[in-house]
């Protein structure tokens, strides 16, 4: 049983967690699937932004950039129609640096010696001071800018060339980038290279607005893989996602880096808010199911008690059952004696117990009721009802039964449980009624008038090992009745906790009703008067009406005896037990015993030869005016009636010693006849009573 | 059952105590056959105590009174209840025996 019932709970935890699992599952699936679209969809959000910012920053840089292109390139133009007056070129970079306010400086480098009277260098240079102007002429051995990439590139290439970042220590003294532009004469052939140097700071103004998302970052990279606009030292590109857009004109690569956590930040504090109320619901879930697994299993658990307790109850109620008498009339063929019995169970087991059975025309009854309730009572009314079966076999008295049943019980009650019982055997023949009483409430007697039977006390079963219980008698006259209850009768309550009583009890009975009428005139009294409230104890009772002797039926008696003078004695004990029955006084059975142990007695003399084992069968058939005896046996033939008869009234001389038994019998004996049947002698010998 | 004898010269009494069935008369008549050597006195057989008595018990007295009668001497049986008085009426014993009350 309780492996069924932790394989149950296993089971249902099982389920439990298979429960939570599956929803897990479910959650984590569908988690991994939003999370994947949340972060493809905010991926391309990114570039998306990333893409348009850029195209915006480059545009911006270019608004920066082309003007600057397109000056220089209007200056190399102006430098060549003004190749003859070098002396105010100054005054033309001055204009574009006027022009553009993020340039630092500008300059034309000649190619060497292109103005003889200027030296192998010449180089005028107009650099911005705050809002100054600072002139210069450059170019000697220390500043050789015919190897400075700005003015080799476009030398040798005739092409505009945007210059790596370079610190210009000798102008601006800051780091620039330069656009430098070819410088032809109006021939076209070269005679030197204009710059303009571009402050970066702009830039990374431009590009520090670049701010996609909070930790977003960018960076300008030259042509030449040269950092333009760095980013912070300190960032670490650690899952980062790049967009770049190429600025054609100056060849830079302009890039923004997002950090994937910006990107998906939403999508995380998302996931990170989801998983929380996913945990948060799966434990709710799992506290549900295992709060739903204990209930079950405490359901289980009170069941199975509840089932187990009542399983108790019915063997308790089995018990009680099995061990009355409960077939109704009990004794369908007898015309003497009517008895109906019940116990009507309350929802507790109770102790209460009765019964009955006819031996040698006496009823022997009892009624007892044991102290408690459930599995312990019932067993001990199991108890006591044995005992009254075994004592009562071979025990005729009920001052005896008690007593016996007492001394058992009294010595193996270990659990100081008590029974009140009352004992009664009824001569069926003569209404004599002996009884002996163990604590149990007086029976109403019913017959002119219903009134309680007086009786002692005496203590209850059980209690007392030495007690001396007293046996009372009296005579039932026909068609009184007897009624026997437990305490369940007279101590129903009704709501208002009234007990129907003995009163009640007695009024309800009517002595002219039989047996079974008074049974349920007490039940259906008992009922009406309880009504709705509970009843707390069985209802028992135990109803006998004695109808007077049957004096049409016969009853017969044996005896059987072995072939030995000894066994005589026991011949009287099987008449006093007759004598007792029927009721027939001291002398009757004085002398019927007389006459059958002269029967028997003569037997043994003569059938059976001396020392032989043989056995002496002795009926009596009682009936209403006579008993008739048979004794019979298998010995040799012999006929006591064939006996001389005695002469009583001869002298002492003459008298023989022999020949009395048989004058014995014939004087005592109203019939006495001799046949010899089947190898038997039978001698009958009947007395008119 | 139970016999006691007293033996005081003059009168030899024997008190019968319970029921002298066929099983007792056995016993009884061994222990009371000395007695016939001695009927030539008095011999009571007090049965104010004895309560049945058969036809062997019966035979027990018999014997004694014969003895009695051939030595001399007399039997006398005394305190008999009524059913044994009853006993000895349809034996014809009251006839032959001393009755005494």
């Amino acid at each position: 049983m309780a492996k069924v019932q932790d394989t149950i709970k296993r089971m249902a935890s099982l389920q439990g967690i298979m429960m939570i699992l599956v929803a897990a599952i479910m959650l984590a699936a569908t988690s991994v699937i939003q999370s994947y679209y949340a972060r493809r969809g905010l991926l391309m959000e990114a570039e998306r932004r990333a893409q348009r910012e850029l195209t915006i920053t480059q545009l911006r840089i270019e608004n920066v950039t082309r003007p600057v292109e397109t000056a220089v390139m209007n200056t190399a133009w102006m430098v060549q129609m003004n190749l003859n007056n070098p002396d105010t070129l100054q005054t033309l970079l001055r204009n574009v640096l006027d022009t553009n306010p993020v340039l630092a400086g500008a300059a034309v480098g000649f190619i060497p010696d292109y103005y003889p009277e200027k030296g192998y260098w010449f180089e005028p240079v107009v650099t911005r001071r705050g809002n100054e102007y600072e002139d210069m002429v450059l170019g000697s051995t220390t500043h050789d800018y015919f190897k400075l990439d700005w003015y080799e590139y476009p030398a040798v290439t005739g092409e505009n060339y945007w210059s790596e970042p370079y610190f210009d220590e000798s102008a601006a003294r800051t780091t620039v980038v330069s656009f430098a532009s070819p410088v032809k004469d109006q021939e076209g052939n070269l005679v030197g290279v204009i710059s303009a140097d571009l402050t970066l700071e702009w830039l990374a103004d431009l590009l520090r607005d670049l701010q996609l998302y909070p930790d977003t970052y960018s960076k300008l990279e030259s042509a030449g893989g040269q950092m333009i606009v760095s980013p912070p030292a300190e960032r670490v590109d650690n899952g980062t996602v790049n967009y770049s857009m190429p600025i054609e004109s100056t060849g830079w690569n302009m890039s923004v880096v997002i950090p994937r956590s910006e990107i998906f930040r939403t999508v995380n504090r998302l996931s990170m808010m989801l998983g929380f109320l996913q945990l948060m619901g799966l434990i709710l879930l799992g506290m549900i199911a295992f709060k739903s697994v204990k209930d079950q299993s405490k359901l289980e658990s009170v069941r199975s008690k509840k089932d187990k307790m009542d399983n108790e109850l019915r063997i308790a109620r089995g018990i009680q059952m099995s061990m009355v008498p409960k077939q109704f009339p009990p004794f369908p063929e007898r015309k003497d004696v009517d008895l109906s019995a019940t116990i009507v169970p309350a929802r507790e087991v109770g102790g209460d117990l009765y019964d009955f059975f006819i031996r040698n025309d006496k009823l022997y009854f009892c009624i007892g009721d044991v102290s408690g309730k459930g599995v312990p009572a019932a067993l001990v009314m199991a108890v006591t009802r044995s005992l009254f079966r075994t004592v009562s076999a071979h025990e005729k008295s009920p001052q005896r039964i008690v007593s016996s049943i007492n001394e058992s019980m009294a010595e193996m009650n270990d659990s100081n449980m008590f029974v009140t019982f009352f004992c009664g055997v009824l001569n069926l023949y003569s209404g004599h009624l002996h009884f002996c009483n163990a604590g149990h409430n007086a029976p109403i007697l019913l017959s002119e008038s219903v009134e309680r039977l007086k009786v002692l006390p005496n203590l209850p079963l059980g209690v007392m090992p030495e007690m001396q219980y007293v046996e009372e008698d009296c005579y039932l006259p026909a068609g009184s009745s007897i009624f026997l209850y437990t305490d369940g009768i007279t101590e129903a309550e009704n709501a208002s906790r009234e007990q129907f009583g003995e009163r009640r009890t007695i009024e309800t009975l009517d002595p002219a009703l039989g047996v079974k009428e008074n049974q349920e005139r007490i039940l259906a009294g008992i009922e009406d008067f309880v009504g709705t409230a509970e009843r707390s104890d069985d209802l028992t009772m135990l109803i006998i009406q004695y109808l007077g002797a049957d004096k049409s039926s016969e009853t017969r008696r044996n005896l059987v005896l072995r072939n030995d003078i000894q066994q005589i004695p026991l011949l009287a004990e099987f008449i006093l037990a007759i004598a007792e029955e029927r009721h027939l006084g001291k002398s009757l059975a004085m002398n019927l015993n007389l006459a059958l142990e002269e029967a028997v007695t003569n037997v043994m003399l003569y059938a059976y030869p001396k020392d032989t084992e043989g056995e002496i069968d002795i009926e009596a058939v009682l009936k209403e005016n006579s008993i008739v005896f048979n004794v019979s046996d298998s010995g040799k033939p012999f006929n006591p009636t064939e006996a001389p008869e005695v002469d009583t009234t001869k002298s002492l001389e003459d008298r023989q010693i022999g020949g009395l038994g048989i004058h014995l019998v014939r004087k005592i004996m109203d019939d006495v006849r001799y046949a010899r049947k089947n190898g038997r002698n039978i001698l009958t010998m009947i007395k008119n009573i | 059952m139970e016999a006691k004898i007293t033996d005081n010269k003059a009168v030899i009494t024997v008190e019968l105590i319970g029921r002298l069935d066929t099983a007792a008369a056995q016993e009884l008549s061994e222990k009371l056959l000395p007695l016939q050597e001695k009927a030539d006195r008095t011999i009571v057989l007090d049965c104010s105590q004895l309560n049945y008595i058969s036809s062997s018990g019966l035979r027990i007295f018999l014997a004694l009174r014969k003895a009695a009668a051939v030595k001399g001497g007399k039997v006398v049986v005394k305190s008999i209840n009524d059913d044994i008085r009853t006993v000895f009426m349809m034996t014809g014993f009251l006839n032959l025996f001393e009755i005494e009350a």
